[in-house]
């Protein structure tokens, strides 16, 4: 079973958001940017199914700028076999990399594709579920666990979800789409002799006008602004105090 | 000239920033607070292959240029020093091994050490000869049932940890540093005895043994060549010196980078501290410190890989580097006040452990020495 894994370059998560003086976006100028946190997760499930021979082939694709590539990099030293980057300078919202993804997955016909569940740019959570619309293809969203049965030989996976207040088990017919969600898998780290052999690795490069597809974003981006700044609190002297100032000036009670 | 890494050179960067803000950073507190060894961590980086980092691929190294080691030496460093003391210090032993060793030395040990299965320790400092190791008095002789060495050796990192020691002994008392030859000792060995590790100012995660010797070991411990094991030494300590300067440059970057937070945030006098002239132009001359020092240290691990030699290059790095660091370790202790005084921040931390860097593989004195006598000759 040939696995598709999608990866996402996004500003790295440790660094601080700054926006750009004029609103029109955040600043990304010199700041450091990395892999999806999702993607690491999808990756790493990926990988694992590939360990345990359930898996014959893990191929990442981005949709992104040429920059992306370091991100697809990673995944080949985290394990994947091979890379797809579908190169793109425009703003790639969660339609346009589902658009992509879909005509990648006629191409390749993979039994399970798996994908972050949101990344932590744009925090849209919409592209696995879009690409399972474009596909007709089962999903599986929020995954906290994946189970291939019978090694992938009955065509099932069940797929743990992580729920509002619980866990929901489901049987899905692959081919099928997983997004993971944040427990799914620790994702290992990338040995030094892996990043050096990664570059050996086949990545293909194709345009969006290769897979007939328009991949720029149909919505406009108006206006980023930074959240408003925290206001040091107060302290008050007693119960009554306190009382008073949540009827009186917050207006709460 | 050229003033961009290469991709391969980010990647290393990246993995090690990684794992070290993600692991290393954990432990570093708890190493320095308990004194206990920085096995877990050091571990860690094993595991990942960080041990062989300086290793062609020919000995399951990974062919990484002395920029890429560099820029991952440096991100080690900026979260746990004592780790970073404890893994050039296995660079120094695998370098030994690498320069001097014969082809089978190199392959009975170098990918084991590359893999992460073997720590090494390197052993040329004495009581009685730490700035002129051509002092030492540790002896090997020849005999019957091999090399019989007696002596002892001090401040040896990693020393009871080291699965191999890498020791520099006199074979020929009258040659002078003609008559030093390295050995390879297996620990284990019967006759080798470990004092308990000294108490230090800083790197205290990171441990220093006082190791005596009087075992016999076979002829097949001889280092590659007699005779050959001080410029083994020396060509060793050439490019050891550019990971001192790179750890240097690790410590002082933390230290800058909390302080360029810290001044942003605390406010006196009714403006935060970076708004205040005084300590504007601190800043101002730490980055400098800290920008001039990168450009020495990647320029001496740029030489470190070309066919020239880059003695001089490397000891300028080390001098620059350790004592930028001192400088910027030093004003990241002022800019915090009595908050960088205290051990709830690590900034206490950081001035401590850059401290040894102007110390070891030869002091600030001995690299201008260095640098010195070259430029007179
Ligand atoms: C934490 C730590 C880790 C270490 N790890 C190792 C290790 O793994 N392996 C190892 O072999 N050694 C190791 N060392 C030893 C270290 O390399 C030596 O301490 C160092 O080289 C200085 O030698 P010394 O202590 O004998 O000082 P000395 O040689 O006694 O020097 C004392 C002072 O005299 C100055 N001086 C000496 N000669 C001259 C001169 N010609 N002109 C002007 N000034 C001079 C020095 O600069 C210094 O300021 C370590 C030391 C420490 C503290």
């Amino acid at each position: 079973m040939k696995v598709l894994v999608a990866v996402k370059r996004v500003i790295d998560y440790n660094v601080k958001i700054r926006v750009k003086p004029d609103n029109s976006d955040v600043d990304l100028t010199n700041v450091k940017m990395a892999m999806n946190p999702f993607c690491e997760i999808a990756v790493e499930e990926a990988v694992r199914l590939k360990e345990k021979g359930v898996a014959t082939e893990v191929v990442a694709v981005t949709v992104g700028p040429k920059a992306a590539q370091e991100q697809l990099r990673t995944a080949l030293a985290l394990g994947a076999d091979r890379a797809i980057h579908v190169e793109s300078d425009e703003r790639v919202e969660s339609l346009g990399a589902a658009k992509a993804l879909a005509k990648l997955v006629e191409e390749e016909q993979p039994g399970l594709v798996i994908l972050g569940k949101q990344a932590i740019d744009t925090d849209n959570n919409q592209t696995g579920q879009m690409l399972a619309a474009l596909t007709g293809l089962p999903q599986g969203t929020f995954a906290s666990e994946v189970v291939v049965s019978g090694d992938g030989t009955d065509g099932k996976v069940q797929v743990t979800r992580e729920i509002d207040g619980g866990l929901q088990t489901v049987e899905l017919t692959l081919p099928v789409i997983v997004t993971t969600d944040l427990r799914l898998n620790e994702p290992r780290y990338a040995k030094l002799p892996d990043i050096m052999k990664a570059k050996k690795k086949p990545l293909d490069v194709k345009s969006p006008a290769d897979l007939g597809v328009e991949v720029a974003s149909k919505t406009q981006l108006l206006k980023v602004e930074p959240p408003a700044e925290r206001q040091g609190g107060v302290k008050v002297s007693s119960v009554d105090e306190l009382v008073d100032k949540l009827k009186n000036e917050a207006k709460v009670l | 000239m050229n003033f961009t890494f290469t991709d391969d050179e980010i990647a290393f960067q990246d993995a090690a920033k990684k794992v070290s803000a993600e692991v290393l950073k954990n432990n570093a507190k708890h190493y320095d607070e308990t004194r206990e060894f920085c096995s877990d961590s050091l571990k860690a980086l094993g595991e990942l292959g960080f041990w062989g980092m300086n290793l062609p691929s020919e000995y399951d190294g990974v062919d990484i240029s002395s920029i890429g080691m560099t820029l991952a030496v440096e991100e080690v460093a900026y979260y746990c020093a004592a780790t970073c003391s404890s893994l050039t210090a296995h660079f120094l032993s695998t370098d030994s091994i690498l320069i001097g060793g014969t082809k089978q030395q190199k392959q009975d040990f170098l990918p084991r050490c590359a893999a992460g299965e073997l720590l090494g320790a390197f052993a040329l400092t004495e009581p009685g000869a730490g700035s002129n190791p051509a002092e030492m008095r540790t002896k090997a002789t020849r005999t019957e049932e091999g090399w019989h060495l007696t002596g002892t050796k001090h401040y040896i990192t990693n020393g009871a940890y080291a699965d191999f020691l890498v020791v520099y002994a006199k074979t020929d008392p009258e040659a002078g540093h003609k008559g030093i030859s390295a050995f390879l000792i297996e620990r284990g060995t019967e006759g080798i005895e470990y004092a308990s590790p000294e108490k230090t100012l800083g790197l205290r995660g990171s441990h220093i043994y006082e190791i005596s010797f009087d075992c016999v070991v076979p002829e097949s411990a001889l280092l590659g060549e007699e005779g050959a094991g001080f410029s083994t030494a020396m060509e060793v300590l050439d490019r050891g010196r550019v990971e001192i300067a790179a750890m240097s440059l690790g410590i002082a970057r933390a230290a800058y980078d909390d302080s360029l937070a810290w001044s942003k945030d605390r406010v006196v006098s009714g403006k935060p501290l970076c708004r205040h002239q005084g300590i504007q132009w601190k800043l101002a001359e730490m980055h400098t410190q800290l920008e001039a020092a990168k450009m020495v240290t990647y320029k001496a691990a740029d030489s470190r890989d070309s066919d020239r030699r880059f003695s001089v290059e490397s000891a300028v790095a080390k001098l620059f580097a350790s004592e930028a660091a001192a400088m910027i370790t030093d004003n990241a202790v002022q800019i915090h006040g009595g908050y960088g005084y205290s051990s709830d921040l690590p900034i206490e931390r950081y001035y401590r452990d850059a401290r040894i860097t102007r110390i070891f593989e030869g002091t600030s004195e001995i690299q201008k020495l260095i640098i010195g006598r070259a430029i007179t000759s």
